[in-house]
């Protein structure tokens, strides 16, 4: 259950990001999380309610783009992704190796309102 | 309004862990982040390397853990110096954590610092303590697809003590599947067969772990 501590750490980095901007309301934030996080969408969503309560964030939509580990096939030389922990090639069935990408954790962008002054 | 970035959503972990480590090499400890399943077997591994590793340096311990104090007194009774961290219910440790429950064991001159984290598979790999190396246990009771299921935990170490080795008579486990698995995911890890009972591979793992405290050339072959 890293699911609060993501939460959390994605609405602090959007506050920072909000200040330094000059948004006074963030209406989306967005992120990109590889499957290697085992981070549960359902239990981030719910945590995401928790965390961003009483912030700008609080009427901000949570956008989340997922990304996979990438596996190169041993015998077709196939590079592909892996879905649901499966890590065989989907042409020829045989195991990948190399493993890339996939441990991504990265707050990619808000969306917002800017201050009046600005 | 749209603003594009590129963030570390753990960034304020990792400042912390930075700063944890940069107090480490001030004072010339080396620390060690022990990770593992609950139950892998990562106190009795310790219970094991500690009377080896103390030989040659002195060794202290902060031992994280959701409740109880029983793997801390399992350690003190080692003679080390050990604090106990307790989550309350969290599933992992964080820098911050650390960086207030290895305050009292840094008064103790150490060389190196071990700090077992909160027996899990998935959370704690997520967290930056400031460790300069990183260890996961995975028992053969376990099984062998734990690489494929929990990929974390073995992507970013720098070595892996496969434990309870003792038992593979006993139960369905490919340790040749398992460490290839390893291997796909992180080929430089190195990987050593243990067992806290019998004693196998815990002279070469200790001296592993002295050859990566002290810098120095390991002489010990991976299995």
């Amino acid at each position: 259950m890293h699911e609060f501590a993501v939460a959390r750490a994605l609405v602090d980095a959007a506050i920072d990001i909000a200040r330094e901007s000059h948004i006074h309301r963030i209406t989306r934030l967005r992120c990109r999380i590889g499957d290697m996080r085992q981070v549960d969408r359902w239990l981030l969503d719910e945590a995401y309610a928790l965390a961003r309560e009483g912030t700008p964030c609080e009427k901000a939509e949570l956008c989340v783009e997922r990304t996979h580990m990438q596996l190169e096939c041993k015998a077709c030389g196939r590079l592909f992704s892996v879905i649901d922990w499966d890590w065989r090639c989907p042409d020829c069935g045989r195991s990948g190796s190399n493993a890339r990408g996939g441990d991504e954790l990265e707050l990619t962008g808000i969306d917002g309102e800017p201050t009046d002054e600005d | 309004m749209k603003i594009e970035v590129l963030r570390n959503v753990f960034e304020k972990n990792d400042q912390a862990a930075e700063q944890n480590r940069s107090r480490f090499d001030r004072l010339g400890v080396s620390c060690i982040n022990l990770l593992g399943g609950a139950g892998s077997g990562k106190t009795s591994l310790l219970e094991s390397l500690i009377p080896r590793l103390s030989s040659w340096m002195r060794v202290g311990v902060l031992e994280g853990d959701l409740a109880t104090t029983s793997d801390a007194e399992r350690i003190g009774a080692l003679g080390v110096p050990v604090v106990q961290l307790l989550t309350d219910g969290g599933c992992h440790l964080n820098a911050t954590l650390v960086q207030h429950g290895m305050e009292s064991l840094l008064q103790s001159e150490l060389d190196l610092l071990i700090i077992e984290n909160v027996g899990n598979p998935i959370c704690p790999a997520n967290f930056d303590l400031g460790e300069h190396l990183r260890i996961s246990v995975l028992s053969v009771c376990e099984g062998d697809d734990k690489p494929q299921k929990y990929p974390l935990l073995f992507k970013h170490v720098g070595g892996v003590l496969i434990s309870k080795c003792d038992l593979l008579p006993h139960v369905e486990f490919d340790v040749d599947q398992a460490e290839a698995d390893i291997r796909t995911l992180n080929p430089s890890a190195k990987l050593l067969r243990t067992s806290a009972r019998s004693g196998a591979g815990i002279a070469d793992a200790a001296s592993w772990i002295r050859s990566v405290v002290e810098r120095q050339p390991d002489a010990v072959p991976s299995s």
